[in-house]
């Protein structure tokens, strides 16, 4: 790429402070995206815990109705619109430019808008619960005619938020295809590119073809619920039956989008994890060309089994049997992946730091979550399944105890890059086990719950043969809380005092790790050609090679 | 380094067992849905049990992998990074566990196909007689049954046993979506304004409860149904006699619809609860102004009342005045 002449940069845009907010670093605005998720996902945590709190024994009084429902629909809308999308752009914003050798992205500024919409969004949706009426109460589906009718500015202010998340996405998405598609390094070809990268290209084609449909029902929901400009005011009835309109159009929108969205979250998550393993098993991917391929395969079958969330609302069997037959065949290529990484660890030498920890407790746990769809694909078990707590569960293991433990594995692997410094290791494991264990004691009994016969979203029960089960996921969902403030101790504890690192602390084998740590605002002085998907092991070689101390391996 | 993988060992076990103490205590466990008492109920707890043996095949066979993978590959002498062997893949392998996965979910589909019939379709006529039509409307937050003769309940159904009974299920176009599901009898189906769906059962005499299974407001958890199924005569003699009493105003109707209608969101004493206090207000003892807050709801600056009694007939309007005028709430 040509030089470009450096603007020299105006005194008050180098503070520390100032510096953050004018940046348009990739780098930074990663770190930024990363923090910034971080706090949301704290924030999500605790509505969650008040959640559990209500639900621990039946009858109880701890939240009334409405603030049950308001919690509910903004820890979901939260965890997803503001937690794991913008955690994943914000590693895909580090990583992307340093993973294919350049020297940031393609549009540094479109990607400070991105960060600074999201937070607005973020900001939005939070000031919510102090609108008139309170926060949006409808579930984050929102679902007409109930968000139709709740009075109050709560839901309006939820959609603009949305709004607004969705454009930054949508910038954000641009700018990664644009980087990937023309910014690799000399040699980088598609089939030598990290999986990582392969499964952001897939994120950001999926958020371009999916959000426009969720903007579009957004609109006709706020179009809806009445707008007021002026003296015109606006009343349309797309949705509302009584005028003719349709429910199901917002479900057929929503949906849409609203499945590929789990695999936009789920993909970078799967990438994660494709540059995890083969790095603590110190062999390269196991049928490289098969997982990115499965990527693919998985961001396209993904867009074509939406009305499997829509089961139950009377569909012709036909309709419900093409539903259930695309559902399933998202297992295949998800299938293919598992045990790709199952013989990623095949004959390698495993070592277990806290990366490779969360990464194998993804493996372990993500299994259960693809199971569990099985059922819900199967559209007659869906019938008795569907909006119980047993879809509570099986979301929760794709989502947390995939995409979550996912989100781990990278944040203990690319902090040396992001920082200079290792996180504490004995901490990690510590954070790491308690998790594990206190997901599963969390969320598994939600699937029994389920089975026995309690929906999902209400914020209480009489029946006290739940109450076993609901006090078990209580207090696992506290201890969940105490390994996530293990993390935060963590992070306090080693920004100052972790032990700092060199280029690459765990013989990596992608260019990210090339660099020093962390990088300088340019990434790279220079970028190695590439000559395969493993170019710093390429590296590696050919020194030992010149230095004649070849190992055979 | 064997001691610490000793430790994960138990830390693994520890799992398991915490996991399997609740399931001792929940009695059936909810490790399978509830004990199916109708043929489509049944169906489907046999489609559940024919996934789960596949689900739990491979659950078994991916942990089992990963964990001997783990153990027989982990480090322990070797430099830590001695790289393992460069094994970039193998096509039939990789063949292999594509195949597998396609098989499987191609019996699990077959298995479908073959119980669907039984599951979604009513059948005409059950061990004693024709199918018997209810129907079913879910409004904010109660369930209003409407048999053929014209008796109406709200929440407690009642029906004739081993007899098909199809069921309606509606949602008015002013209300919301709600989903009709009674676990023993059948899977869900939502109740969507302008739309007409319908399920059905057939059980033996029972009683048989469930709730509302898609968010519809506030009170959404309290809307609660039950089925009672009784012997085919039983069920006959309570239909007619109900029939008489709802002309003479003599039914339970006027009380179903104080503690499934009103009650749900003001309290069974009228005592408020999350809407305001209505005991000793003085419409409850003025028939037509109940008629007409009922019928088309209220919007004061206290809040806003929903017409929950939009479309009712006056049969079931004098009901709930009856009810109020005989049985004042007492506040407490
Ligand atoms: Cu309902």
């Amino acid at each position: 790429m040509a030089a470009r002449a450096e603007t020299p940069v105006p005194g008050w845009q180098r503070g520390r402070v100032a510096s953050w907010f004018v940046t348009t670093d990739h780098k930074r605005i990663g770190i930024l995206y990363v923090s910034t998720s971080l706090v949301f996902f704290a924030l999500g945590g605790l509505m969650a815990l008040a959640m559990r709190t209500q639900l621990a024994q039946a009858n109880a009084g701890v939240l009334s109705p409405q603030h049950y429902n308001e919690l509910v629909t903004i820890h979901g809308t939260t965890m997803i619109f503001l937690v794991l999308v913008p955690i994943l752009a914000g590693f895909a914003n580090f990583l992307v430019p340093l993973m294919i050798g350049a020297r940031d992205v393609a549009f540094p500024r479109l990607n400070a808008l991105s960060y600074w919409l999201y937070l607005l969004g973020g900001l939005v949706l939070m000031l919510s619960f102090f609108a008139k009426g309170g926060a949006a109460q409808a579930g984050w589906t929102s679902y007409p005619p109930l968000s139709e009718q709740t009075p109050g500015h709560g839901q309006d202010l939820w959609i603009l938020s949305l709004h607004i998340l969705t454009a930054s996405s949508v910038a954000g998405a641009i700018n990664f295809i644009v980087t990937i598609h023309n910014l690799r390094a000399p040699g980088m070809t598609w089939t030598r590119m990290p999986l990582f990268v392969w499964s952001i290209e897939v994120f950001a084609w999926m958020l371009l073809a999916v959000l426009p449909t969720l903007s579009a029902g957004l609109t006709l929901l706020l179009l809806d619920r009445g707008i007021s400009i002026g003296g015109w005011h606006i009343q349309t009835h797309f949705f509302n039956a009584a005028k003719g309109g349709a429910p199901l159009l917002w479900q057929h929108a929503f949906w849409f989008f609203g499945h590929p969205e789990v695999y936009i979250m789920v993909l970078p998550a799967f990438g994660i994890i494709s540059e995890v393993l083969p790095v603590f098993a110190r062999k390269p991917i196991f049928g490289y060309k098969a997982v990115a391929f499965s990527t693919v395969g998985i961001g396209f079958i993904s867009m074509l089994v939406w009305a499997h969330h829509m089961f139950t609302v009377g569909f012709p069997n036909a309709l419900n049997s093409f539903f259930m037959i695309t559902s399933m065949a998202v297992a295949v290529p998800t299938g293919v992946k598992v045990f790709n990484w199952l013989a990623t660890l095949w004959r390698g030498n495993l070592h277990f730091d806290t990366p490779m920890l969360y990464a194998l407790g993804f493996l372990s746990v993500f299994v259960v979550g693809g199971l569990t769809g099985i059922y819900l694909a199967a559209f007659p078990v869906d019938w008795q399944v569907h909006d119980s707590y047993f879809v509570v569960a099986h979301f929760h293991y794709t989502l947390f105890g995939g995409v979550v433990f996912a989100i781990f594995a990278g944040l203990f692997y690319w902090w040396p890059k992001m920082f200079g410094r290792l996180l504490d290791e004995r901490l990690g494991k510590w954070q790491f086990w308690i998790l594990f264990v206190s997901f599963n004691v969390t969320f598994f009994p939600q699937h029994l719950l389920g089975l026995e016969g309690m929906p999902r979203r209400v914020y209480t029960y009489s029946h006290e043969s739940w109450e076993g089960y609901n006090m078990t996921s209580t207090i696992g969902s506290y201890v969940m809380g105490i390994a996530l403030l293990l993390f935060l101790w963590n992070v306090v504890r080693t920004t100052r005092r972790g032990p700092r690192v060199g280029n690459d602390p765990w013989q990596a084998d992608t260019l990210e790790w090339y660099t020093t740590s962390p990088p300088p605002p340019h990434n790279f002085d220079s970028v190695p050609y590439v000559t395969s998907a493993r170019p710093l092991h390429d590296l590696r070689q050919r020194l030992r090679e010149a230095n004649g101390t070849r190992r055979i391996s | 380094m064997a001691s610490s993988v000793r430790a994960k060992l138990l830390l693994a076990a520890t799992t398991l067992a915490l996991l399997l103490v609740p399931a001792a205590y929940g009695g059936n466990g909810g490790f399978v849905p509830v004990t199916p008492e109708s043929p489509n109920a049944h169906d489907i707890r046999a489609s559940y049990f024919f996934i789960t043996f596949f689900t739990l095949g491979v659950f078994v066979l991916v942990e089992t992998l990963l964990v001997v993978f783990i153990f027989r590959f982990r480090r322990r002498r070797r430099p830590r990074f001695q790289d393992g062997p460069t094994l970039h893949g193998a096509t039939r392998l990789e063949l292999l566990w594509t195949a597998l996965p396609v098989a499987i979910l191609f019996l699990i589909a077959t298995f479908i196909f073959i119980e669907l019939p039984g599951i979604s379709h009513v059948p005409s006529a059950g061990a004693t007689g024709r199918a018997y039509q209810i129907k079913v409307t879910g409004r904010q937050f109660y369930w209003q049954f409407e048999y053929p003769n014209g008796v109406i309940s709200i929440d407690s159904m009642r029906a004739p046993a081993e007899v098909p009974v199809k069921l309606t299920v509606v949602s008015p176009d002013t209300d919301v979506i709600h989903s009709w599901w009674i676990p023993a009898l059948g899977g869900k189906i939502d109740a969507i304004p302008g739309i007409v769906n319908t399920t059905w059962f057939e059980a033996k005499p029972g009683f048989y409860s469930g709730q509302c299974a898609e968010l519809c407001g506030l009170e959404h958890a309290r809307m609660l149904a039950s089925v009672e199924v009784m012997p085919k005569s039983e069920f006959t003699a309570w239909l007619s006699q109900r029939r008489a009493q709802q002309s003479a105003g003599t039914s339970d109707l006027g009380d179903e619809e104080w503690g499934g209608v009103c009650a749900k969101c003001h309290g069974l004493a009228g005592e408020g609860g999350i809407a305001v206090r209505i005991a000793g207000s003085a419409i409850l003892s003025d028939p037509r102004a109940l008629a007409k807050i009922v019928r088309n709801g209220t919007s004061t600056p206290r809040g806003t009342m929903p017409a929950v009694g939009s479309g009712w007939t006056d049969d079931q309007v004098s009901a709930l005045t009856t009810y109020l005028k005989e049985h004042p709430p007492s506040g407490s």
